[in-house]
């Protein structure tokens, strides 16, 4: 009896086995799943039961130029992020560790930074009549001032400062786990740097570039926040047009299709990434 | 030789450039956003005419905001305290529990960290509608213990799988009832993961915006949701003097954070 209750640890009191996850099972499952479910029952059933909310959705101009919008912005990010990160991730997995703390520290602050915070920040920075305009127009690099808010080129300013952490702290990883031997064996055997980087360094970084790009590219798909602060009317991503669509016309039905087709995409893209990194790592790396 | 960073030669100056440019990106809104704050122009113009504290006067002035805050702080403590301990039960089932499905419970647990909180921040609206909940304090805490969840399980379960049970065991051998042992050897081990959980869950609840802004009513509302409200309306320095003392509070958070992980460590 003992061993066995020293081998499960089964113990009134603290429970064991599956009991402990109960409360947590309740909580997701009430006020999670049901509601969830739910909303995408909502969208087949409301105004009246049938697919005509989803024929809305495919068949309307506006809406397909919200998804290819949506698309575009977030390939647009990920690779940003992608070339900006690289390198940054390259100089911090072999630094000195005390110069190296310096940037984490700045990577995390940014991080834990407010999130409006952050993207107020960059409405006012990249304002028309913002520092960046009046320091270029200073410089005399341009003489009007640039278009930098309310379009693709501010999203995509505010959402690759945000995604940046999200790439950089995982791909050190990927970097510090190569052995750096294959690249001095790779030098001795003639290689020139470029040659190294192209067929060593980077196929063996690639799995870390593709998780973390991927996980770049689902959270952008859904980002809410900054496309509606930063972006234009003329490029609204799907996540706004889903909360407009619910909040503003109260079109619960046609709001639940395209929250459905949202949901579908990265459930599809988050099987992919867990296929490609296992999910303990998926967890670990946040 | 890539990896090395004594032998990477030119290589390392550009890589070392292109990171203290990128480390200065990633500075620059959050010293900007401080900066502005003690600025004097209502235009938010930079550099400032002038230095001013009066940003600062009319936020502390403005009831609306201390209660915002007020309204945060207290929402993201009973969101985090409920998301860990819930998070520490699920954890060590979801680490020592053998039974089917245990990979599923862990997805399914995870899972609100990955769905678009906007397809959840609708969902949980219309539910709450229906039974009554939608505006209210205990609504708004179910939703952001949700999704806090998952980041109140994620360090708690890797400081667990890190932990030698066989040292509970031992205390179990020794005359320790299991509850004992687990109160007393293991909680205490895992302590950096536990605070870690309480730190994100209490930061995933109160920098939160989508689920808030459907959450909020006109008497109930969080300090995200009134940024946001400031924000669409105008670009006032005052939400610059929210913004700063946001900055240091998250500094604050840091600073404790190393802190006490170097002395829990020890």
């Amino acid at each position: 009896m003992q061993a066995h209750s020293l081998s499960r640890g089964s113990v009134a009191g603290l429970p064991a086995g599956s009991g402990g996850a109960l409360p947590a099972l309740v909580l997701v499952g009430l006020f999670f799943v049901v509601p969830v479910v739910a909303l995408l029952l909502r969208s087949v059933t409301d105004p009246e039961p049938g697919l005509q909310n989803y024929a809305a959705l495919f068949g309307s101009g506006t809406y397909v130029r919200v998804f290819l919008n949506t698309f575009l912005v977030a390939a647009v990010v990920t690779v940003v992020t992608i070339l900006v990160a690289f390198p940054v991730a390259w100089m911090l997995a072999i630094m000195p560790p005390a110069l190296g703390s310096i940037v984490f520290g700045i990577i995390i602050l940014s991080m834990w930074t407010n999130l409006l915070t952050r993207t107020y920040a960059w409405m006012v920075l990249l304002q028309r009549t913002g520092v960046i305009n009046r320091a270029l127009m200073g410089l005399g690099v341009i003489d009007e001032p640039l278009p930098l808010i309310n379009n693709l080129t501010g999203v995509t300013i505010g959402m690759v400062y945000i995604m940046l952490p999200f790439m950089i702290l995982p791909l050190v990883g990927t970097l510090r786990a190569i052995d750096p031997m294959t690249l001095r064996a790779a030098a001795l055997c003639g290689a020139s740097p470029l040659q190294a980087f192209r067929r060593i360094l980077l196929p063996l970084s690639l799995p870390g570039i593709a998780a973390g790009g991927l996980m770049v590219f689902v959270m952008s798909l859904g980002y809410f926040v900054t496309p509606a602060l930063l972006g234009g009317t003329s490029n609204t991503m799907l996540a706004e047009m889903i909360a407009q669509t619910v909040q503003s016309l109260l079109n619960w039905g046609l709001g639940s299709a395209a929250a459905f087709v949202l949901l579908a995409v990265t459930m599809v893209l988050y099987a992919i990434q867990l296929r490609m990194v296992g999910a303990r790592r998926l967890a670990g790396g946040l | 030789m890539l990896l090395d960073y004594d032998r990477l030669g030119w290589l390392r100056a550009a890589l070392a450039g292109f990171t203290a440019l990128v480390a200065a990106f990633l500075l620059l809104p959050v010293v900007f956003i401080v900066l502005l704050s003690f600025g004097s122009s209502r235009w938010l113009a930079f550099p400032p005419p002038g230095w001013t504290l009066k940003w600062y006067q009319e936020l502390l002035a403005d009831p609306a905001w201390i209660d915002a805050a007020l309204t945060s702080a207290k929402i993201a403590a009973m969101a985090a305290i409920l998301a860990v301990l819930i998070g520490l039960l699920a954890s060590f089932s979801l680490v020592r529990g053998e039974f089917r499905g245990r990979q599923f419970l862990r997805g399914l647990l995870l899972t609100p960290m990955v769905l678009p909180v906007v397809v959840f921040a609708i969902a949980i609206y219309a539910f709450f509608l229906r039974i009554g909940l939608a505006g209210t304090t205990i609504g708004f805490v179910i939703a952001h213990t949700i999704l806090a969840l998952p980041f109140a399980i994620v360090p708690i379960a890797t400081a667990l799988e890190g932990f030698d049970k066989s040292i509970e065991d031992a205390a179990i051998v020794c005359g320790a009832s299991p509850l004992q042992a687990r109160l007393r050897i293991t909680l205490p081990s895992i302590r950096i993961g536990i605070f870690s959980a309480a730190i994100f869950s209490f930061l995933a609840s109160w920098d939160e915006v989508v689920v808030a802004i459907f959450m909020a009513s006109p008497t109930l509302q969080t300090l995200p949701v009134k940024i946001w409200g400031s924000l669409r309306a105008d670009l006032s320095p005052v939400v610059a003097a929210a913004s700063s003392l946001l900055v240091g509070l998250t500094l604050a958070l840091m600073i404790v954070t190393a802190l006490l992980r170097r002395r829990l460590s020890r």
